[in-house]
């Protein structure tokens, strides 16, 4: 019972964390490809970009609904507790959400586009802006009593930190948002995203440098965590593998290859994920408050991977169907 | 303007503004789904155009709704984490995996199967197409068993013990088949089938008012005609039966909804109130109208009751809920409309026995059309008040008899859930009034009959033209 005290919560930590990741690579490119369009010269173009995202923006939202089920379900305490701390982030992302959702429908039907346009554009920026203070604060850490309930102020989320930290994930969307695009479209367009890609990834990578130096020298517990062997190398060769990466996704991008700096971005995210998995594992709440302390009960717990677990294949079956009927560029009609 | 410091106020007000305005657009697209499969089938096995043509018109009401519906939502799931902070702690074991499972297999099957529905007419093979739009209304509907699922477990909870104030679940499958979860199921299931068809209805007899495309909305008149024969009474019968259970599991809710101050004991008869002015000051109710021996009518079927009534007077103030005017008088609104939509049923069919509404004259039953276009909203109406009764009805508690609604919110700034408030009531509004807006739009531009029918014999995964997305629009097949 106590080895299945200490599995079933980890199993869970392991399944919430596909889920994120899926989240921040699926509608991260959603949230790019809208912030871009702030910034698209035309609106022949800005329509190519919303018709990019037309069939997949709803089902990529989905996993974040999914996410915060399943956290939910399987870690009551920190639901309550980070939501109840991230309350501002939480609205500001919600609030974006539903401006960028609407903005599909409406522009659709709308004669005067301008509006719509803007809604869709600040809307997937307020998004971005509201996971990375809630990703930045997180990671700070969220002040708890002995029972794991918040006790700490209505702006603890704000920091210097979490700033940088917001700035990073926004220009990590803005990255894989235009390998997105370099992938789906084609001539000058496909070139301005070139352009953007290359520019978000140095600012990417500026800002990751910079999480990565800072977060040891700032967290103790961190510095403790992670300066000792075996998790040492691991860190060691994180950055070292994001160099790399970086490097990849850059020749890629000047040899003017179309699908693989898409392919090296998501490899990027997949890294950067692993490493911060890696630095508040176990805690669900850092600094405090472990998995173990946060989970459901233990039958909770195996029910939900009952259910849960074998629809986790299904769903990405017909969500990877989705992507395959829908391959191909999207361009400017011929008419 | 005290409330505007109290924090359990403001989070009680922001939970019941998201979901009374969420409600208006899931409430449709769950039923127009079904309606969407009946047409398709239709399409699909008879291969007439004008069926394909009804698919393609009336999803386009559906995808402005289901965006809205999808964006609106949102609110609802976080709230419980940032506003019920010790709710999510102290349920989260059942009520949380309820929410995870409406995710994992109803939300996201319909997300993931809507993009074929809309834009890949011309991609997959009809079969695969008929199976997504079958997909995503198979999803929309199981959104609604899990949603009401967790609320009827609210309602009854059921399959485990509260220890020290959090639910230890010993039972999975007893607390999903909670007593209310049937009922309240089918209750909710028909009611999005009704609002829709009324809806439907409503719209195509304004289109045969206006003498626009008079045969192809009769089409859609005579389907929703015939589901309705169905779907009206039973949702009559269904609604009795939840009464029942009201009366039985939740006495305090059924003392408000009679606005019932007094015990009425076994065996003797009781007056149905029809109007009043429930007053929690005097306890009493200041004026009535009442129908004589009606509540054992209404009830049992019969004048006399065959088991005791508890007065509202017999709960304490705090263990009683407080709204008894809204409660009474949102129960008489729904089914007041249940029987309405009921009525207008039997005269169409009437009407329709009489051979009255054939393509020629259909147009000329200008009263009976009028009675169609009146009842369009009346859906949304009842489906509000009913949720209205159901969820102040179960006040003072969160989780009936269990938990107290004052203990389950955060402990946040009343000033910052006042902000949250606003800019969801602005915004919400904003969206309200803009749905309206473009659904009127596509209302008055009618349906495109040109519209080429896709090949019947297409390969799966055709070859992709860069030429089917164009800008501006959605992609050419997605268009009407």
């Amino acid at each position: 019972m106590d080895a299945l005290q200490h599995f079933l919560p980890q199993v869970w930590f392991v399944i919430l964390g596909l889920f994120l990741f899926l989240y921040i690579t699926l509608d991260g490119f959603d949230l790019g490809v809208g912030i871009l369009s702030l910034t698209a010269s035309t609106e022949a173009r800005r329509s190519i970009l919303m018709t990019s995202l037309g069939n997949v923006w709803d089902a990529n939202e989905t996993w974040l609904v999914l996410m915060g089920g399943a956290l939910f379900g399987a870690f009551p305490l920190a639901y309550g507790t980070i939501l109840t701390a991230l309350y501002i982030p939480a609205v500001v992302m919600i609030v974006g959400l539903i401006l960028r959702a609407v903005a599909f429908e409406f522009r659709e039907n709308a004669d005067r586009k301008t509006i719509w346009n803007l809604a869709f554009g600040i809307g997937s920026f307020l998004a971005a802006l509201g996971q990375g203070f809630a990703l930045g604060s997180v990671f700070e850490g969220i002040r708890v009593d002995g029972a794991g309930h918040f006790v700490g102020g209505i702006w603890d989320w704000l920091s210097w930190r979490s700033i940088l930290v917001a700035l990073t994930l926004i220009q990590g969307y803005v990255l894989i948002g235009s390998t997105y695009l370099v992938m789906k479209t084609t001539d000058g367009l496909q070139q301005t995203y070139v352009k953007t890609a290359k520019l978000a990834a140095l600012t990417t990578l500026a800002g990751a440098i910079f999480i990565t130096t800072s977060t040891p020298i700032f967290y103790e517990q961190v510095r403790l965590h992670l300066f000792s062997p075996p998790l040492l190398y691991v860190f060691g060769a994180i950055p070292v593998l994001g160099l790399l990466l970086v490097g990849l996704l850059w020749r890629s991008l000047t040899r003017g290859e179309e699908r693989s700096p898409f392919v090296w971005t998501v490899l990027i995210f997949l890294l950067s994920f692993l490493g911060l998995g890696l630095i508040i594992f176990p805690y669900v709440i850092p600094p405090s408050i472990t998995i173990y302390q946060a989970a459901a009960s233990p039958s909770s717990l195996v029910f939900m991977i009952i259910f849960m677990g074998f629809l986790i294949p299904i769903m990405l079956f017909y969500n990877i169907y989705n992507y395959v009927v829908f391959r191909g560029k999207v361009t400017e009609a011929h008419d | 303007m005290e409330f505007l410091s109290d924090a359990v106020v403001l989070s009680r007000m922001q939970f019941a503004l998201t979901a009374i305005f969420h409600m208006l657009w899931p409430v449709l697209t769950t039923g127009m789904a079904i309606y969407l499969v009946i047409v398709e089938g239709l399409w699909v096995k008879t291969r007439k155009p004008e069926y394909y043509h009804h698919a393609r018109f009336w999803s386009k009401l559906y995808v402005l709704n289901f965006g809205i519906g999808v964006a609106s939502g949102l609110p609802m799931e976080f709230q419980f984490g940032t506003n019920w902070a010790p709710f999510s702690e102290a349920v989260g074991d059942f009520f949380g995996s309820i929410l995870g499972f409406e995710a994992s297999m109803a939300f996201m099957l319909e997300a993931g199967f809507l993009g074929i529905m809309l834009f890949g007419w011309s991609r997959v093979p009809p079969i695969v197409h008929y199976l997504a739009t079958i997909m995503v209304a198979f999803g929309a509907n199981l959104s609604t068993f899990w949603i009401l699922v967790a609320n009827s477990w609210l309602q009854t909870p059921a399959g485990g013990d509260f220890i020290n104030g959090k639910f230890v679940v010993a039972d999975y499958f007893q607390a999903i088949l909670n007593p209310f979860m049937v009922n309240s199921v089918l209750h909710m299931f028909f009611a999005t089938l009704e609002t829709s068809l009324f809806v439907i209805g409503g719209i195509s007899a304004w289109y045969m008012l206006k003498r626009r495309h008079t045969a192809f909305f009769a089409m859609s008149f005579k389907i929703v005609l015939a589901a309705a024969i169905a779907v009206t009474p039973i949702q009559i019968a269904i609604g009795h039966l939840s009464a029942e259970q009201v009366r039985h599991y939740q006495p305090s809710k059924l003392a408000a909804m009679e606005a019932q101050w007094e015990d009425i004991p076994a065996g003797s008869t009781a007056d149905w109130s029809l109007v009043s002015l429930p007053s929690n000051k005097t306890e009493s109710n200041r004026f009535e109208i009442k129908v004589p021996q009606g509540l054992g009518y209404v009830l049992e079927f019969k004048s006399t009751l065959s088991e005791p009534i508890r007065g509202l007077k017999s709960w304490s103030q705090r263990d009683r809920p407080h709204a008894i005017g809204l409660i009474y008088y949102a129960f008489r609104i729904m089914s007041g409309i249940g029987f309405a939509l009921a009525g207008l049923m039997l005269v169409s069919v009437v009407q329709w026995l009489r051979g009255k509404l054939v393509a020629g004259a259909i147009a000329d039953q200008k009263w009976l059309l009028r009675g169609w276009l009146f009842a369009a909203p009346l859906g949304y109406i009842a489906v509000e008040s009913g949720w209205i009764v159901r969820c102040v009805g179960r006040q003072p508690w969160t989780v009936y008899g269990e938990l107290r609604t004052a203990d389950m919110a955060s402990n946040l700034p009343a000033g910052e859930i006042l902000a949250s408030l606003t800019g969801f009531a602005v915004l919400y509004s904003v969206l309200f009034v803009t749905t309206l807006y473009f659904a009127s739009r596509i209302i008055v531009k009618g349906p495109n009959l040109e519209l080429p029918i896709p090949a019947v014999a297409l390969k799966p995964g055709v070859e992709i033209e860069p030429a089917d997305h164009e800008p501006n629009r959605r992609p050419t097949e997605a268009q009407q």
